[in-house]
């Protein structure tokens, strides 16, 4: 009898533990709150553990609404339509727009060119930005780079300006900066562990849960698949490929990453240009530049400023990277008979 | 005493099986692999793949028109879409083995696995750049 009543309360107690592990989620530390934005023409993933991760969610979210505002170049209102129609005359932007736009052109600089802002037009007389595509004439794009140099756009604190025929446009390092302010969003929330996916972009915070690092692979820019896996902690991974927006004319591929300095399609040797830093912002914008730059260029400027490490596809499959993920890198099984060189200092 | 007994092994048993039932539940997914189609961020529809045994073809109404979606035992994909870049078609089968989700940006049209992890081989990830 009191063997009975033992299990009875027994098993009571189990089936109690079971159903309050299904109501009560937030209090634990593995547990997640996650959301999903359209925004800066991409769907953005947004992963935050434990207690504080709803919350943290949230402010994300609202944060990916205002960061996307602010960049915009097609809505009206938004501080880069703004300066791109105020023909030459100073305009008064955002915090965030200084902050990026300021931060941006730095690498215009430190890259020599290779990323350009204000390539914008050339941009869209390929049609990459309304997918009105067509491939402009030699002279077309001659008159059109004349109005290309980043040099000309000034930013001084808060006051933008941009030459009257010029317009500048921060889609290759706004969602760099977006990552970066989502990881400071979360540790103003308490978070310590959380992840962010913005199309093609990762960055995260901390370790994953369990105290592992997180696992982000690379995309075959040859097919299916995956190229490999690389393992980081507190940081962002970012990848420019040319198959991500491109288009056909007579048996030619055209892809979105310009060159500023021929107004063509980058093609330089690299097909996949991937950036691992702690910035989400330099991410992105070297993403853009190494893959303009190619292998050569790529290997001088890691040597000069080397606050980063890279992997790049080339054309001919063999995949090239930096030391510092060279052990962290694993690489899929149908890529293990390409050629990889590892980079050293 | 008899009376109070039996009620007592009836409630136990019960309780018995019912705990079983939430084990067998809790550690025992029978390998579910739920494709769920957002509109918008709103999950208008989840098809377990793994549940599938009838092929389907549906639209959906997104915002600058209408996606088709192709439904086989263990795999979705999208056939045709109303948009210009045909993105969403050119991503192909998304299995119930796992994988990126499938989007259609003009449409605001997401189908994805949320429980099951994409993997390489046998490895889990976590995010995939590119």
């Amino acid at each position: 009898m009191r063997f009975l009543k033992q299990a009875f309360a027994l098993t009571l107690a189990l089936a109690l533990l079971l159903l309050s592990g299904c109501a009560d989620p937030a209090a634990r530390e593995d547990e997640s709150a996650s959301r999903s934005v359209f925004a800066m023409d991409t769907v953005m993933d947004v992963t935050a553990y434990g207690p504080n991760g709803e919350k943290a969610a949230v402010a994300a979210v609202n944060r990916i609404t205002e960061l996307e505002q602010a960049f915009s170049v097609t809505i009206d209102d938004s501080d880069i339509y703004a300066v791109n129609h105020a023909y030459g005359k100073p305009v008064t932007v955002s915090d965030d727009t200084a902050a990026l736009l300021s931060e941006a052109l730095r690498f215009c600089m430190l890259t020599h060119g290779a990323l350009d802002v204000s390539v914008y037009p050339v941009l869209k007389a390929w049609g990459f930005t309304t997918q009105d595509y067509r491939v402009p004439k030699a002279d077309e794009l001659q008159e059109l780079l004349a109005r290309v140099d980043y040099a000309k756009v000034q930013c001084d604190g808060n006051t933008v300006t941009v030459p009257a025929n010029m317009e500048i446009d921060l889609g290759s390092v706004a969602k760099g900066y977006t990552g970066d302010q989502i990881m400071q969003i979360f540790r103003d929330n308490g978070v310590t562990s959380g992840m962010v996916s913005l199309g093609g972009n990762v960055q995260t915070l901390g370790s994953k849960p369990d105290g592992s690092p997180w696992r982000i692979a690379i995309q075959n820019p040859l097919g299916d698949g995956y190229v490999g896996v690389v393992e980081v902690r507190d940081e962002a991974v970012v990848t420019s490929g040319g198959y991500e927006r491109y288009f056909e004319r007579d048996g030619e591929v055209y892809w979105h990453i310009i060159d500023p300095a021929t107004g063509a399609p980058a093609k330089n040797g690299v097909i996949s240009a991937t950036i691992v830093s702690g910035s989400g912002t330099r991410c992105d914008a070297l993403s853009t530049a190494l893959f303009i730059l190619g292998a050569d260029g790529a290997e001088t400027y890691w040597r000069t400023h080397g606050d980063f490490d890279y992997l790049l596809v080339l054309e001919d499959g063999s995949i090239v990277v930096s030391q510092g993920i060279a052990d962290r890198f694993t690489v899929a099984d149908d890529w293990a008979n390409h050629n990889l060189t590892v980079v050293t200092k | 005493m008899k009376k109070t007994s039996f009620w007592i092994i009836l409630i136990a048993a019960v309780a018995l099986l019912a705990g079983a039932a939430a084990l067998w539940l809790h550690f025992h997914h029978p390998d579910a692999a739920v494709a769920n189609i957002y509109l918008d961020g709103e999950c208008i529809r989840s098809i377990d793949l793994n549940d599938v045994t009838e092929p389907e073809i549906f639209t959906v109404e997104g915002e600058i028109g209408t996606n088709t979606i192709q439904v086989e035992p263990g795999r979705i994909r999208v056939t045709h879409a109303e948009c210009p870049d045909q993105i969403c078609v050119q991503m192909g089968w998304l299995t119930s083995e796992g994988g990126m989700p499938i989007v259609c940006l003009p449409n605001k049209l997401v189908i994805s696995l949320d429980d099951v992890p994409a993997k390489i081989g046998d490895a889990e990830i976590d995010g995939v750049v590119g």
